[in-house]
């Protein structure tokens, strides 16, 4: 158990890691201008100082990976941000008060976004305010409330049950600090496991709207772009969709996986078992 | 209801009149409403200033549902509830500090009661930081009153055994200094070696602080040891109540008897 | 008929349960007496070849002469819930919410190789005969239609179903309410071919066991006919539990075992129990051995 455990863990932080310290590296060194166009090195092989090879533009394939990293968690994290920041309150408060009319309007107002494509909604919000990379992240944000609300509203009516809920009202305690001192605390790991899941997910969504040209405008490098621009050289010169394909993959791949590891770790159930085990 | 002579004279304290409690399932039909659980039907209590009360009962008697009731943790559908001659019944949360200060909880579960992302020094202050007294040195004081080191301020519920949470459990309620508390079960979780310790615990905390005590327990047998009254509660009824002795000896009403049967002994063996 | 010999229990490097020995004959009715981490579960667990994953058992363990520990898998499906059957303490858990409760009891009979007709048929014999009221409707039934104490009926069905040699009950009406305990605790007496009953509760084993044994830290610490057990136990732990159970008049004080059962692993070398027991003395640093005929304890200062 343990070491399944901490596989997915150490594997998903891992790949996560990587995703992060591209990105990070890319503010203070690239090995080439990730803009710069050469004709010169026009869909160059990998090899010399082009460790990936470049595009047909003469851009350097490594360089836009690692800038698009940028992106990407940029993305993630704004639209993440977004999604957390509206869908915990909401579903704490619904979770809190399961048979009022504020719970019973969240959870039906959440059923309808839920309902609606998220790539919709974010070809939608472009067409109305111009596609870029602040429309998508807003899009991709609202259209992933509703799967926090969920998951906070369930793990909220669970703690709401415990007798230190109970333990709290009979001391005394009102109902915000209730939320922020037993409640929030206590589903605070169910809702990191599902910033992970979503950070997965809003990395796809963007990857998907940048290649749609929804998302990410040029010249800013992005993983999804990438995978457009390669899309008429598939035959003749595969590797530049691989690359692309190869990084979002294994970055939602990652996020997934710290989920999943995450998910086990924080149980506070199998880590009383490992204590006492 | 066959009641007594011989009861305790202090001033009614907690005074229940006629207490009702209907829930309604989740319903199963889009046109008909979840079906009616009568909880409580109609329950009158008194429990006076100074008593050591029991209320025994099996799941489904509805002995939780009163205690909810009794620490307005809970709204009834009917009647009348008293607490040092105010009424309880249907007053907001804003307006019951009163009763959060004078009336504290032990739970049956010390595991569940305790919430396990605070330290046990968060727990026990809760109720002070809650009614915005200072909490000061209280916490080491309340602690070292229920017999744990002062060092146990520092560590999470997890850390500890049973008993010793029950201890911290207790030392929450004692913190706001109520003149009740009410006690849902708290030996039934726990090894029958600490049984014995937190019952004395109890006892001692109880005469020393001139504390009244209401006391839930599905054990006559343990109610017995501790109350001096009890009220046997059956199908959201109090079906008997009086001095535990007597009901002890001489039960009235034929639930009380099947109970009184039902608990296996060990007398005769020994 | 079932003979018990040097089991062991580790959990990594933990020892659980260390070299327990005792038998049971047929129609004998014996209880297992323990608090919490005394590792009477995983005593019972292990004659029935179900420990959780990590957990492993050494020594023997012979039903009718055939090896419950220490055998494959293959060799314990044929052996479990035929020779030997288990009931738990949670009935709602250790039934499947989406099957019909006749349908339960009939399985665990074609799975050892009984027609499916002449199963549907013993199902319902099986339902009557744990007293269940008109048992041809309650095969029909689903879980959750059922009370706590019938759902418990039906697990001791679904233990029956086999004729097994051994019944073995952990904590079987723990979660009852009194009245519908005394009633469970009857017919297990009654049904049982032989018992093997596991509980931490003294009086609820009174009433149902002829022998007991007392578990602590692992540790078979006492065992004997349980009359003379309880009038006159020798282990110090024994004797502190007993009077623990006692409750005296009100306004006296209980009698109380000092401190708290340790976390497994953390129970003292020697004699487990000296951490927390008042006659303690520097002979308790080394092991005292289960000694005694017929009545015996593990304790080199026994009481009377």
């Amino acid at each position: 158990m343990r070491g399944r455990v901490n596989t997915a863990l150490v594997t998903g932080g891992a790949l996560v890691g990587l995703v992060v310290l591209a990105a990070l590296v890319s503010f203070v060194w690239t090995p080439h201008d990730p803009t710069y166009v050469d004709a010169a090195n026009k869909l160059r092989e990998p090899g010399g100082g082009h460790l990936l090879g470049a595009d047909k533009f003469g851009r350097d394939t490594l360089s836009q990976l690692m800038v698009g990293a940028r992106t990407t968690l940029y993305v993630g994290v704004v639209a993440v941000g977004i999604a957390a920041l509206l869908g915990t309150p909401l579903g704490v408060l619904a979770g809190m008060t399961p048979r009022g009319w504020q719970a019973e309007l969240v959870m039906r107002v959440n059923d309808l976004v839920f309902a609606f494509p998220a790539l919709l909604l974010a070809v939608m919000l472009g067409a109305v305010y111009g596609a870029g990379t602040l429309t998508a992240m807003i899009a991709i944000g609202v259209a992933t409330v509703p799967a926090f609300a969920r998951v906070a509203r369930a793990a909220t009516m669970q703690v709401m049950v415990t007798d230190y809920i109970l333990a709290a009202r009979a001391a005394g305690r009102r109902r915000t600090a209730i939320a922020v001192r037993h409640v929030l605390p206590n589903i605070g790991s169910v809702l990191i496991v599902q910033a992970s899941v979503s950070f997965a997910i809003a990395i796809l969504a963007e990857a998907a709207l940048s290649f749609l040209g929804f998302g990410t405008r040029p010249p800013t490098p992005s993983w999804g772009r990438m995978l457009q621009e390669s899309q008429e050289l598939l035959f003749s010169t595969p590797r530049l969709a691989l690359w692309p394909g190869l990084a979002i993959a294994l970055a939602v791949l990652g996020f997934n996986l710290l989920g999943d590891g995450l998910r086990d770790h924080l149980d506070p159930k199998l880590r009383r078992v490992r204590a006492e085990g | 209801m066959p009641s007594r002579a011989g009861t305790p004279t202090g001033d009614p304290l907690i005074e229940a009149r006629d207490v009702t409690r209907v829930y309604r399932r989740p319903r199963t039909s889009l046109t008909r409403p979840g079906e009616a659980v009568h909880a409580l039907k109609g329950v009158s209590l008194t429990v006076r200033r100074g008593e050591r009360h029991g209320i025994v009962g099996e799941s489904g008697s509805g002995k939780s549902t009163l205690l909810r009731l009794l620490c307005a943790l809970d709204r009834p559908t009917g009647g009348s509830i008293r607490f040092d001659g105010q009424e309880i019944t249907g007053l907001p949360e804003r307006r019951l500090a009163f009763l959060r200060r004078d009336l504290q909880i032990v739970f049956q579960d010390p595991m569940s009661s305790l919430d396990p992302r605070m330290r046990v020094r968060d727990i026990v202050a809760e109720p002070l930081v809650a009614l915005g007294r200072p909490v000061g040195g209280r916490v080491a004081e309340l602690l070292e009153e229920v017999g744990l080191p002062a060092s146990a301020a520092d560590r999470y519920p997890h850390q500890f055994s049973g008993g010793q949470r029950q201890r911290i459990a207790i030392a929450r309620a004692l913190a706001p200094r109520p003149t009740v508390l009410v006690a849902d079960e708290p030996v039934s979780a726990l090894d029958v070696s600490v049984r014995g310790q937190i019952l004395n615990l109890l006892a001692d905390l109880v005469d020393e602080h001139g504390l009244t005590l209401v006391f839930v327990s599905h054990d006559l047998a343990v109610v017995r040891h501790v109350c001096e009254t009890v009220a046997v509660m059956n199908g959201g009824e109090i079906v008997e109540t009086g001095p535990v002795d007597d009901v002890w000896a001489r039960p009235a009403h034929p639930y009380t008897r099947t109970l009184l049967q039902a608990v296996p002994t060990l007398e005769g063996l020994l | 008929m079932l003979k018990v010999d040097r089991l062991s229990v580790h959990a990594g490097p933990v020892e659980l349960v260390r070299e327990v020995s005792f038998g049971i004959a047929p129609g004998e009715r014996v209880g297992l007496i323990g608090e919490s981490g005394s590792g009477k579960s995983l005593t019972a667990l292990s004659l029935m070849g179900l420990l959780p994953e990590g957990v492993t058992a050494t020594g023997t363990a012979r039903l009718e002469g055939r090896d419950l520990v220490g055998v494959p898998e293959r060799r314990l499906k044929d052996l479990r819930g035929r020779r030997v059957s288990m009931v738990f303490q949670e009935p709602m858990t250790a039934l499947n919410p989406l099957m019909r409760v006749g349908a339960q009891v009939t399985e665990v009979m074609t799975l050892h190789g009984v027609p499916a007709a002449r199963a549907r048929e013993r199902a319902v014999e099986l339902l009557g005969r744990v007293r269940l009221p008109q048992p041809a409707q309650v095969a029909r039934a689903y879980p959750h239609q059922l009370s706590g104490g019938q759902r418990q009926r039906v697990m001791l069905a679904i233990a029956l179903a086999n004729e097994p040699d051994l019944l073995i009950c952990d904590e079987p009406t723990t979660a009852l309410d009194v009245t519908v305990q005394k009633q469970m605790l009857e017919l297990i007496a009654e049904v049982a071919p032989a018992l093997l009953f596991i509980t931490h509760d003294l009086a609820v084993v009174a009433s149902v066991c002829d022998r007991v044994l007392v578990m602590y830290g692992g540790r078979v610490v006492e065992s004997g006919p349980l009359r003379e057990v309880f009038a006159r136990p020798r282990h110090r732990y024994t004797e502190g539990l007993l009077a623990a159970s006692r409750l005296t008049p009100r306004g006296t004080r209980l009698a109380t075992i000092a401190g708290s059962v340790p976390p497994a692993g953390h129970f003292p070398g020697g004699c487990v129990f000296r951490n927390r027991c008042p006659h303690a003395t520097p002979a308790c640093e080394s092991e005292p051995a289960l000694t005694g005929d017929g009545h015996a304890f593990a304790c080199w200062h026994p009481h009377g």
